[in-house]
């Protein structure tokens, strides 16, 4: 089979477009609070161990429960942990959100991996709803509408997080902790409080997708189970300009990449899979190199605000 | 004058028995340094308040005390007779007390309404807050658009957003810090116009914090003097006058021309004509000589697309000073960078000594002999971790080394000799260079440019927070290198200043010279028309 065809196949697929929407509601998950915290002024790179922190408690909260929703608010909850050590520690104690978020990285993915082999994890995915009507659209159909039911809590995760930074109080006062830290303190803003509340809104939806890859996609937890969809989450962030249309949008090219390089074998035999693995990646550094000098980041991004000093 | 405001205002003898705000015995230290050394002060309803002290006088601790950015180390604050401990903006805006910030409560990326919205409590209206600022505007003549952001807005506008962001929360008692400094002496008067109304009719009490004499005398009714956080004298402004204001200020008599300068007392038409004498005492350039920097047509934008040099065309010849006015924000800040290669141009051309200089080149405007004393000596002029001779070699570490590898002996060496020639306070060539005071901050940096032997000096904003006997030194240091043949381009923001020290003075407007005349030539009125970018 030749590259052309092979590649139509593949993106003809209706079973790319359901990974791909899987894969997409993952990112979609932890990039919509990524979105918030870096809209506050922090490069949360922790969201990869709130990912691993909400698929091992949501693992653990249904092995003891045998109960979806107990699982999701397990998950919710290992997320927010991680994003409480983030928070207190980068914006209460000042030290630096990089290090916070590395260490904070490698801690998680040694401790969920070595909890997961002395705990007996007992997981399945949860019950498929389809949406009549909707899920008979040829090609995506059953990709948006045709899923484990927690994939649904994305309708409003989404809407929320617009709500949130456009229409409150709250929001106006986290755009402007991430762009003028200085004027918003000025002006009355607990910048640091605002802040920490934006990571641990960040730790709240990746928590959702943590309990997202045990109980709609992957139906089981093992150590690699996120594998650095986390930082693609960031770089779809980068990706989409900061704003919420283009994250979400940032998500679905990744996605796509991610579906393909699951589809591709099928049609090419004796492509190295190491390549086709590096393939969503290679998308990934592609995008951020046409986008990410397009766009304007929040003007404070990454930077420590101290009361007093300029 | 005085008593006319006090009927006005209607609030009649309570008003004047409680003081709106009252400050007794307030201190607070940094450190070794005593910002705010017990002082008292009391702000009546229906009067502007004036505080008039030198940078580093003690102004703006006390202000930001009053609006809770610094607690008090002791002493109390009564409003409307009442104790209060303010702890935070909030808490203040709760008891009635407002701040006019310069520049730095203004979000850039937001808009109008959001921006005047910020810091508030309670559920957020977008319609309510946008109306609510359609009737300050009318109310107070401050009219703009609420959809507008305020990263494209001019400075005056900008300041009106400050003011309308202040009066929305209707505060009892309005603070302005240094108001004048970014905007055009036509501006400034009709604020104060427009404000002294607002005072008189609505009973609000009004404090002006500036450095300047004019505008103090111009627009306060009462005026507290304050000297190394102390408050050294209190007077009814109609009973003083600038050399009474001037000699408590400093603490001495006021006589050099600079320091009047810096106090903004220069009459900027020059009616004294024994006043210009001192400037005239260096031969400006010979004008027919070919310019020793020239710019031609020179356009930049930020990687955001912000329009920073907008066609800008200049020349400067040896010996002379070219002075830049302008409101600030008008492209000053760019056309420094630009002399110091922190700019690439997208098109036009700088040449030094007729010779092309690359605009994309990391220094090379230094080494095409251009020193610069920059605008923000914290952010470009000075590494505050390293020691006083490091600094003074920043530019060109190779002549105090060999073959790269730095030779202390050298580096020593010649820094005495500049710590000398230029008397730069300091511990030795190894002190830090935080453990200086600004003035001799501002030393070392004078001392490297000028070590340099350049052919052009930039001084951009070179007196900046600086006390008056350092701008005295610095503009006379000016002056000197003009009188030696340098070609001295002078930016301030600052009109006295560039009055006082310029041969010709440019106007700048939104990245480029809409106007340009002689110093004995110079029309203030035609100059401020300028600068608010009116075409003449």
């Amino acid at each position: 089979m030749d590259l052309v065809s092979g590649l139509f196949e593949a993106i003809t697929a209706s079973s790319t477009y359901v990974n791909a929407a899987l894969f997409a509601g993952l990112l979609i998950f932890a990039a919509s609070g990524e979105w918030i915290a870096e809209r506050s002024g922090t490069i949360n790179i922790s969201v990869e161990a709130m990912l691993l922190a909400g698929a091992f408690t949501s693992a653990a909260g249904y092995t003891a429960t045998d109960s979806f929703p107990v699982g999701i608010i397990c998950g919710v909850l290992g997320g927010m942990v991680v994003a409480g050590v983030q928070a207190e520690m980068s914006h209460r104690l000042t030290a630096d959100q990089f290090v916070v978020g590395l260490t904070l990285n490698i801690l998680i993915l040694g401790l969920a991996g070595f909890l997961a082999r002395v705990v007996d994890l007992t997981t399945k995915t949860a019950p498929r709803w389809t949406i009549p009507g909707l899920s008979r659209i040829p090609l995506f159909g059953d990709a948006l509408f045709g899923h484990p039911w927690p994939f649904f809590l994305l309708f409003l995760v989404v809407p929320l997080a617009w709500w949130l930074v456009f229409r409150t109080r709250w929001g106006l006062e986290v755009r402007a902790s991430g762009e003028d830290p200085q004027a918003g303190d000025v002006s009355g803003i607990d910048v640091n409080k605002r802040r920490r509340q934006a990571i641990y809104f960040a730790g709240f939806t990746a928590g959702l997708g943590g309990a997202f890859l045990i109980f709609v996609q992957v139906g089981r937890f093992d150590e690699g189970v996120v594998s650095g969809r986390g930082f693609i989450a960031i770089a779809a962030v980068i990706f989409g300009g900061w704003t919420l249309r283009g994250t979400i949008a940032g998500c679905f090219v990744f996605a796509l990449a991610l579906a393909l390089r699951l589809q591709l074998p099928n049609y090419y035999e004796g492509v190295p899979t190491e390549l086709l693995q590096a393939f969503p990646f290679l998308v990934t550094i592609f995008g951020m190199a046409l986008f990410a000098h397009r766009v304007r980041a929040p003007a404070a991004l990454a930077r420590p605000f101290v009361r007093g000093l300029k | 004058m005085n008593a006319d405001h006090s009927e006005l205002t209607g609030v009649g003898a309570d008003a004047a028995s409680t003081p709106a705000v009252e400050l007794r015995g307030v201190t607070k230290r940094f450190g070794a340094v005593t910002a705010c050394d017990s002082v008292d002060l009391v702000l009546q309803r229906g009067k502007i308040h004036g505080i008039l002290g030198e940078n580093g006088a003690g102004k703006s601790t006390l202000m930001k005390i009053l609006i809770g950015l610094v607690l008090p180390d002791e002493g109390s604050i009564h409003v409307d007779g009442q104790a209060h401990q303010i702890h935070d903006p909030l808490a203040a805006s709760k008891l009635g007390i407002g701040m006019v910030h310069q520049h730095f409560s203004l979000v850039d990326a937001l808009t109008v309404w959001e921006n005047v919205a910020l810091g508030e409590a309670g559920r957020l209206d977008p319609q309510a807050v946008q109306h609510r600022i359609g009737e300050i505007g009318e109310h107070y003549g401050l009219t703009i658009d609420p959809m507008a952001r305020v990263g494209d807005l001019t400075a005056g506008l900008r300041q009106r957003v400050e003011i309308i962001k202040c009066l929305r929360r209707d505060p009892s008692i309005v603070i302005f810090d240094e108001p004048t400094s970014v905007l055009t002496p036509e501006e400034s008067m009709t604020l104060f116009a427009s404000f002294r109304d607002v005072v008189a009719a609505e009973g609000r009490a009004v404090v002006l914090v500036s450095h300047k004499l004019d505008e103090v005398i111009a627009a306060t009714d009462e005026v507290t003097i304050m000297r190394q956080g102390k408050v050294v004298d209190e007077m009814i402004t109609a009973d003083a006058d600038a050399p009474t204001l001037a000699r408590a200020m400093v603490g001495r008599d006021v006589s050099l021309r600079g320091e009047r300068a810096a106090f903004g007392l220069v009459n900027a038409a020059a009616a004294d004509p024994a006043d210009v004498g001192t400037s005239d005492d260096s031969t400006p350039g010979d004008p027919s000589s070919p310019a020793v920097l020239s710019i031609r047509e020179a356009s930049a934008r930020s990687p955001q697309g912000i329009t920073l040099l907008d066609g800008l065309s200049l020349d400067v010849h040896a010996g002379e000073i070219l002075g830049i006015a302008g409101v600030e924000g008008n492209g000053q800040r760019p056309l420094g960078d630009l002399l110091s290669s922190l700019v690439t141009l997208s098109s036009g051309e700088v040449r030094v000594s007729g010779e092309i200089v690359s605009t994309k080149t990391p220094g090379a405007m230094a080494s095409a002999g251009i020193g610069v004393i920059p605008e923000d000596r914290h952010d470009s002029g000075v590494v505050l971790d390293m020691t006083v001779a490091e600094n003074l070699v920043l530019i060109d570490p190779a002549r105090a080394a060999n073959r790269g590898v730095l030779d202390r002996t050298r580096l020593v060496e010649s820094a005495e000799q500049l710590i000398a020639e230029f008397d730069i306070q300091c511990a030795g060539p190894d002190a830090p260079m935080w453990s200086l005071s600004g003035g001799n901050q501002q030393r070392v940096v004078l001392a490297r440019e000028l070590s340099y032997e350049p052919k052009v000096l930039v001084g951009a904003q070179p007196t900046r927070g600086l006390d008056v006997g350092a701008i005295e030194y610095m503009t006379s240091r000016l002056r000197d290198a003009a009188s030696d043949g340098v070609a001295v381009l002078l930016i301030s923001s600052e009109l006295e200043e560039v009055l006082d020290l310029a041969d010709r003075v440019a106007v700048m407007f939104r990245g480029r010279i809409v106007g340009e005349m002689a110093r004995d030539a110079v029309d203030v009125e035609q100059l401020s028309l300028l600068m608010g970018g009116a075409a003449v």
